[in-house]
């Protein structure tokens, strides 16, 4: 089966300074795969250049057998990539629930639909009691929820989550994993950009680490921290002693 | 809910009453200016409070739409009814083509551009012979009716019927704020990348705004011009008239359904009555009156009337101990 989305010889480059290098990889229908590397490595470019909010300098972007690279980002939500912002981006002066009602509407033209969709998304990620709060009066942490909920609602084939659990506590990030998991039962494919090791190691199939624009290693989890470039590169002699 | 219907109704009967009471000629022309501005601002809401895009330049549509109207009449003899939907499409193109370059451009910059494409407008109209230049057009007098769009002996038509289309205006803005269109508004108006995300064409739906806030300022503009039967570009599409149009909305709560309205109630008297009593003075002290309403709103209470009132039910519903879902109020 063909992959459902092909990232081939991908390089971004910003006025000369280069972020992603003739970056290659897969992912699969059904699978958990995490992108890792140091802050500055190009994750959240690649991010952004397969949800359409920046376009590759040179390189394809496949998903479900569609060029995308060159799509806008509305058109690639509609195809069914959803994405989490880094920093979040919650519409705030709008509540929880018309956040996720916005989401929601791209798969339909009724309000009331969407509204009843939203619930659904809402008791889904745990925010429902909230969902009258303004946007602007959560909590990170709900905020990163309400970020996931917002990406749900345009039932996506493929969710890229971009450090949803950066500055949560310990409880929250386990709520977070859990949340992960709910998500895929679903038959959602994810695509993880994180730095809490311990948190996506578990969940993840596939791990890919990129360097200063490059992709350095692939593997499953285990193969990734015991390779030495990674661990030069990223995970630090500690880490590998402790694991 | 049906409280509110009923409160709405009974609204609209004392406003439809109001002026067979108290027959005065300038009680009702001050009436006729607030549902004037009243429209305009909240076709203006649909762009600047709704969508975000803060526009300096909606008076370019309410010049063409007295333009428009004006000339068909004056060269075709069409009423100015039929003259006023033409007014109408002519705004949305301009607004399309105005909007092609401004919302490139976003925050100040739009802003910026679009008061730049307001005076050059106005200019051109300035110096453009056929349109009348700066002498302007007067409108030639016709017998007195309601297809000539005109009325000698009393002014209470003209509030009839402005009272009637502010009416229409805000139901259209009621019908949008409720629908897809209304919470993509918003969601551009919040943060543009975010909508995109969410599948959101932000460059559609922002001149789909434009397009439906100039069609409605076209129509007020016509109105205009057939109240005062004369217009020139320095009365129908100066700077001045933009800027007062966002003020109303601005004092009245961007992005709420009453706040135009509110706004204009206020506004309007107030800046009527100071020219009134002290603007004979020369020292132009209702402008500085005027000048430091402003000042207070955007100091105290930014989000305008509406958001006051609101903030006001808030906290009475809190005071009583009932139920409040006012966690979406503004703190």
């Amino acid at each position: 089966m063909a992959p459902l989305l092909t990232v081939e010889n991908v390089t971004k480059e910003f006025s000369g300074i280069v972020a992603n290098k003739d970056v290659n990889f897969e992912i699969n229908e059904g699978e958990i795969v995490s992108l890792i590397g140091p802050n500055g490595a190009g994750k959240t470019t690649m991010f952004s250049m397969i949800a359409g909010a920046l376009s590759p300098s040179s390189g394809s972007i496949v998903f479900n057998g569609e060029e995308i690279s060159k799509k806008q980002a509305f058109e690639i939500c509609h195809l069914g990539i959803a994405r989490t912002f880094q920093v979040v981006r919650v519409l705030k002066q709008m509540t929880v629930l018309e956040n996720v009602i916005v989401g929601a509407l791209s798969r339909t033209n009724s309000v009331k639909i969407a509204r009843g969709e939203a619930e659904n998304i809402l008791k889904v990620t745990g925010l429902y009691l909230k969902k009258d709060y303004l946007g602007k009066n959560l909590t990170l942490a709900d905020m990163k929820r309400l970020e996931v909920a917002k990406a749900l609602a345009t039932k996506p084939k493929l969710l890229l989550l971009d450090e949803v659990m950066a500055g949560l506590t310990p409880v929250e990030t386990n709520e977070a994993v859990e949340l992960l998991r709910e998500i895929h039962g679903m038959g959602i494919t994810l695509f993880i950009v994180e730095h809490v090791m311990e948190a996506i190691m578990p969940v993840s199939d596939r791990i890919i680490v990129l360097d200063a624009g490059k992709k350095i290693a692939e593997g499953s989890p285990e193969e990734v921290v015991n390779d030495e470039r990674v661990i030069k590169a990223y995970l630090g002699d500690r880490y590998h002693a402790r694991s | 809910m049906n409280k509110k219907l009923i409160f709405l109704i009974v609204a609209v009967l004392i406003l439809f009453f109001l002026p067979l009471i108290y027959k005065a000629s300038f009680f009702i022309h001050v009436l006729i200016l607030i549902f004037m501005f009243a429209m305009a601002s909240q076709a203006w809401d649909l762009v600047g409070g709704y969508t975000g895009q803060i526009s300096f330049g909606n008076a370019i549509f309410f010049g063409i739409g007295a333009y428009t109207s004006t000339l068909l009449y004056m060269h075709w003899s069409v009423t100015p009814w039929i003259g006023m939907l033409v007014g109408g499409v002519v705004a949305v193109i301009v607004a399309l083509i105005v909007g092609y370059p401004a919302f490139k451009l976003k925050g100040h910059y739009f802003l910026l551009a679009t008061i730049g494409i307001g005076e050059i407008i106005r200019t051109l109209f300035l110096n453009w012979p056929a349109v009348g230049g700066a002498q302007g057009i007067f409108i030639p007098f016709e017998k007195e009716s309601f297809w000539n769009f005109q009325f000698h002996s009393s002014k209470l038509p003209y509030y009839y019927i402005i009272l009637t289309l502010f009416i229409l205006t805000f139901l259209v803005s009621y019908f949008v704020e409720k629908s897809k269109l209304g919470f993509y508004f918003k969601a551009i108006r919040e943060d543009e990348d975010a909508a995109k995300a969410m599948g959101i064409h932000t460059q559609k739906f922002k001149f789909v705004a434009f397009a439906i806030s100039a069609f409605l300022t076209a129509i007020t503009g016509t109105f205009y011009a057939q109240y005062l039967m004369y217009i020139d570009p320095n009365s129908v599409m100066p700077f001045m008239l933009s800027t007062q149009i966002v003020l109303v909305a601005i004092l009245g709560g961007m992005g709420y359904l009453f706040g135009p309205l509110l706004g204009s109630l206020v506004l309007i008297p107030l800046s009527e009555l100071t020219r009134v009593l002290l603007g004979s003075s020369g020292s132009g002290f209702h402008l500085v009156i005027y000048g430091l309403l402003i000042m207070l709103i955007s100091m105290y209470k930014p989000a305008g009337l509406a958001g006051w009132i609101q903030e006001w039910n808030f906290n009475k519903k809190k005071a009583a101990g009932g139920e409040v879902d006012g966690t979406t109020i503004n703190s």
